[in-house]
């Protein structure tokens, strides 16, 4: 028997549906949000876990809260309110007129400097993503990492299946990102990804394929 | 300081709530598209979300800020109201106005079992012997647990899947119910006397890893541990005791051990 169908009969074993009733003891929301996110103090967290050891409904609200915390589109609306990401509807309101602007100037910018008779390269290694996790067997994807690029100010990340259909792309401008809760995958199945990273204006590397596969059934 | 605040100190209520709802819409959204995909049920709840939170001039918004510290980030401490709110909208909408069309589709005893859990808020066994008392239920109790069983596994597959776990908890799984005159409620008794000898922190670990299915570095987070490996350390270690202990429980002639 493996170890998840041993945690299955137990989860079985612990649960008989009795349902919690609260009481003035339970949590108000600002510590069920403290301890969700784990960043109650000693003392005051202590005290809590003494309640949350007999109460079910305290228990089940500091999973739930735990679990939407790390929910890709709500980790990500964090980030922003917080200001440690930008909203992508401001870059494109503003992108889009730039990167018109910036075609046009090309466009009329004689070439004639371009005389360089040294054909450039393929990018090397260095100069392109390496994709760390997840390769080969894994037994959960919660998230996608690959190497930082020197001059990247943006990766772009496709997840593929067997048959090529894309099963998630995002865009990110550090070197991981979330995959979501709700995309599930096949386990078993195979998935291709790849990272394109941004190094210049119109000016994409990418990746080689690194291929995947879920284990087993996802556990968060 | 966030304008809104800084707006709602000045007493400018309407346009603090403004700037509020100009900031937060988003993450409010995305918190309660995580519990609910229809999209008129999204719409409704925001409605509630945003009357809560306005009402008596934000004093809900306002008592995060009139604490005197904070231990929780404020856009934590928002999702966790939106969760609690959301939560509340679905119990006092299906237990007032109607089955959801989910349950509205499922066998007569299968509806009856998702009312009495679901909307009624009654346990497995109050379930069990209501249907018994009041419907002439002739079911043993673990053929009643598989058909509660086959309730959850209906409900949780659609759409609304993870609300309704919301609302009625975890499914049970009926191999454990091997022996069918040990009643729900012995078995949690047994189980409160063998989890009494953990400490809270070993407690709450256990029940969020094994019955609420946390990742362990969460659960590290919750409990003040340092890592995963603390957790399956502690964990493993609070269920070797616990196998201890209910086998002290089966020399008495309890049937419980083997289990763990």
């Amino acid at each position: 028997m493996s170890d998840f169908d041993r945690l299955d009969r137990l989860r079985g074993f612990f649960h008989t549906g009795e349902t919690s009733v609260a009481t003035p003891d339970c949590l108000d929301e600002h510590t069920v949000a403290a301890l969700a996110d784990g960043t109650l103090d000693a003392e005051m967290r202590s005290g809590a876990l003494t309640h949350v050891a007999t109460c079910a409904l305290c228990r089940r609200a500091i999973a739930s809260v735990a679990e939407a915390l790390i929910d890709g589109p709500i980790t990500h609306e964090i980030e922003v309110v917080e200001g440690r990401r930008r909203r992508r509807g401001p870059i494109l309101w503003i992108g889009v007129p730039l990167a018109a602007a910036a075609t046009v100037l090309l466009l009329l910018w004689s070439p004639a400097d371009d005389r360089s008779s040294v054909h450039r390269g393929p990018p090397t290694s260095a100069m392109t993503p390496m994709l760390r996790s997840p390769v080969g067997a894994v037994a959960a994807v919660n998230d996608l990492r690959w190497s930082h690029v020197a001059g990247a100010d943006r990766y772009r990340v496709t997840v593929f299946d067997a048959t090529g259909g894309v099963v998630f792309a995002t865009e990110a401008s550090d070197t991981v990102a979330l995959f979501p809760d709700s995309i599930a995958l096949v386990p078993g199945a195979s998935y291709l990804w790849k990272v394109d990273a941004r190094t210049g204006f119109d000016r994409w590397a990418a990746s080689e394929l690194a291929e995947f596969r879920v284990a087993g059934p996802r556990r968060r | 300081m966030d304008p809104w605040v800084a707006e709602l100190r000045r007493g400018g209520v309407d346009a603090a709530w403004d700037l509020f709802l100009d900031q937060y819409r988003r993450l409010i959204f995305a918190a309660i598209r995580h519990y609910a995909q229809d999209y008129d049920d999204v719409m409704d709840v925001f409605a509630h979300v945003c009357e809560s939170l306005r009402d008596t001039d934000l004093k809900r918004l306002r008592s995060y800020f009139e604490r005197p510290s904070h231990s929780a980030r404020f856009s934590t401490w928002l999702v966790t109201v939106v969760r609690h709110l959301t939560v509340d909208w679905f119990r006092h909408r299906d237990g007032r106005r109607r089955l959801s069309t989910v349950a509205a589709e499922l066998p007569p005893l299968r509806r009856r079992i998702f009312e009495f859990l679901f909307i009624n808020k009654r346990s497995h066994v109050e379930s069990y012997e209501l249907l018994k008392s009041s419907e002439g239920l002739d079911l043993t109790f673990g053929q009643f647990l598989a058909e509660v069983s086959a309730t959850y596994r209906a409900v949780a597959s659609g759409r609304r899947g993870r609300i309704l776990r919301e609302l009625g908890g975890p499914a049970p799984q009926v191999e454990d119910v091997d022996d069918e005159q040990v009643g729900a409620s012995e078995r949690r008794d047994e189980l409160e006397e063998a989890l009494s000898c953990l400490s809270p922190e070993e407690r709450v670990a256990v029940e969020l890893y094994v019955v609420e299915e946390m990742p362990a570095d969460r659960v590290a987070k919750v409990v003040g541990w340092p890592n995963a490996k603390a957790v399956y350390n502690h964990v493993y270690r609070a269920l070797a005791v616990m196998r201890a202990r209910l086998s002290t429980l089966d020399v008495v002639g309890r049937p419980t051990s083997g289990r763990i």
